[in-house]
């Protein structure tokens, strides 16, 4: 297995995206921390993840402080003894109530930047300087098929996942002479709790979707974008997260992977 | 990751690149057919992937042969099967005596699309309707970093490559609709008889190379261009194959990856 005797630490963890590439790194044999601020969730993916037989820790974290992150990256550390894999998958689609804005608010740019970009630096920026000097690491970030180009509708949220791309490349050129590899999925449509949130803002916000069920919505962006025909799933995530933070990608560094069922080609 | 009981096809896989990946599927359980337009070094890996799987054949093939594509479907479906992963691998850097000009010739140019890209077109062509009847199939095309961006010294074979990045995405698009997915892979600097080429194309061509053995032009590449400051391996595009074809990707499709150590970040 590829991550025998291996620590991964999952941002965002507890639901979603990121409670998908958990699960796979763990049944892979990976020792996954659960770094979120929702502890009943988190809670419940750590005991699925025991339960699996691969062992799991929640780590309270909260990505858009950096004294968060450093204390994430120490607790792993004392819990496991070595960190080597780090996803920064945490995000958020605006500020709290940004599912009823048709317009984003100056709290919904910030909120979005703070965890979607930020978030992805804090944790980075906490982990570097300890995989340089051991010379092994992986980190992947979760970006979104949103960052590849703009379009109207959610200018906040598509903004912060294309900078996400973007500093992935920084920090990929930055680490790449310490052998530490730094890359980017991209996933396209995903039913999780943000997507319903998208959702949400759709139906009330007056958007061409009015009378369908935020599923329903969901169901119908599905056929009008992906070409493969069908939604794409946190697995599907975790899957090629697992292939990125793996050695079978150790020549592969600064690039972001669509996981879209051909949304956007790269 | 298992292809226990799948028939793979590899064009060009006697030698370097197309070897590896033989192996690699080989190792993972599928049947490879080798197709090559070398029948001595194709049988030499036949007989290899045959100790490592159990069922291997050779079928020598000239890729710009449209008839002799059709003979490699009917060849492979007899022998091994109806193909489940084809990878189209065969790639030429010129015409003959390409290597010690300072110049492409008209010939490097008709002679590098026939084999590069409409070669890749045929073998498509002759295997999609067995894909398309079993609403399955996997197809990955090599195509090279070289056809990211417009390079000095090698135009027609960055074209050529350009060329089979928005073939995979044109076919991709085409074939979604029936569960097939299609992704390239663009390998950055690997030591291989055709870098061996264009180590002495550069060194003849490029006043910064001039005097230098080709693997000395190799090396400076490596040390000017590529972050992670080290080569890649057939082994390494071998791995990003296996992931493509296996079920972990199955809603990826129309991407083009590169495997380059940063060389190109996309």
């Amino acid at each position: 297995m590829d991550f025998e005797d291996k620590t991964a630490i999952v941002t965002g963890g507890a639901k979603g995206i990121g409670r998908g590439i958990a699960l796979e790194l763990a049944r892979r044999g990976s020792n996954v921390v659960i770094a979120d601020l929702d502890e009943e969730a988190a809670r419940e993916v750590v005991a699925e993840i025991k339960s699996g037989g691969s062992q799991s820790y929640y780590c309270e974290t909260d990505v858009t402080q950096q004294w968060s992150t450093d204390d994430m990256i120490e607790v792993t550390i004392e819990e496991f003894g070595h960190v080597d894999v780090l996803v920064n998958n945490a995000g958020v689609g605006g500020a709290s109530g940004f599912t009823t804005r048709k317009t984003p608010s100056v709290e919904d740019w910030q909120a979005t930047f703070d965890v979607n970009v930020y978030g992805i630096v804090n944790g980075t920026q906490s982990v570097e300087s300890y995989m340089v000097e051991r010379g092994y690491g992986k980190i992947v970030n979760i970006a979104s098929v949103a960052g590849r180009g703009g379009r109207p509708g959610f200018a906040t949220y598509a903004a912060s996942k294309a900078a996400a791309i973007n500093v992935s490349q920084a920090w990929a050129f930055k680490l790449a002479p310490h052998g530490i590899n730094v890359n980017t999925v991209c996933p396209g449509l995903i039913w999780t709790p943000l997507w319903e949130s998208i959702a949400e803002r759709r139906k009330s916000t007056g958007q061409p979707s009015t009378g369908l069920t935020p599923r329903q919505i969901f169901q119908q962006t599905v056929s009008e974008l992906v070409p493969l025909g069908r939604e794409q799933t946190a697995d599907d995530v975790g899957n090629a997260v697992a292939f990125l933070a793996s050695d079978r990608a150790s020549s592969i560094t600064g690039q972001a992977l669509n996981v879209d069922g051909g949304i956007r080609q790269n | 990751m298992n292809f226990k009981g799948q028939v793979a096809v590899v064009t060009g896989g006697a030698t370097g690149i197309g070897r590896a990946i033989a192996l690699k599927l080989a190792d993972k359980g599928a049947s490879v057919m080798i197709a090559d337009i070398n029948e001595e070094a194709a049988a030499q890996t036949a007989a290899e992937v045959k100790e490592v799987s159990g069922k291997s054949a050779v079928f020598v093939t000239d890729v710009t042969d449209l008839e002799a594509c059709n003979g490699l479907v009917e060849a492979t479906t007899e022998l091994l099967g109806a193909v489940d992963i084809l990878v189209n691998n065969a790639g030429i850097a010129g015409s003959a005596g390409w290597q010690t000009r300072s110049y492409s010739t008209e010939e490097d140019w008709k002679q590098t699309y026939q084999v590069n890209v409409i070669g890749m077109s045929n073998i498509t062509a002759a295997f999609q309707p067995q894909m398309i009847k079993k609403r399955s199939g996997r197809i990955v095309n090599i195509a090279s970093i070289a056809g990211r961006e417009g390079r000095p010294s090698l135009p027609h074979y960055s074209a050529s490559k350009a060329a089979v990045i928005s073939l995979t995405q044109s076919i991709a698009l085409e074939l979604a609709r029936f569960n097939i997915t299609m992704n390239a892979i663009c390998p950055g600097l690997l030591w291989t008889p055709m870098w061996e080429q264009i180590g002495d194309r550069y060194a003849y061509d490029m006043p910064a190379y001039e005097g230098m053995n080709p693997r000395e032009v190799f090396d400076a590449m490596i040390a000017e261009k590529i972050p992670m400051q080290k080569e890649q391996t057939p082994e390494d595009i071998a791995d990003t194959v296996a992931f493509f074809v296996s079920d972990d990707a199955k809603n990826i499709t129309g991407q083009a990856l590169n495997v380059d150590g940063g060389f190109f970040m996309r």
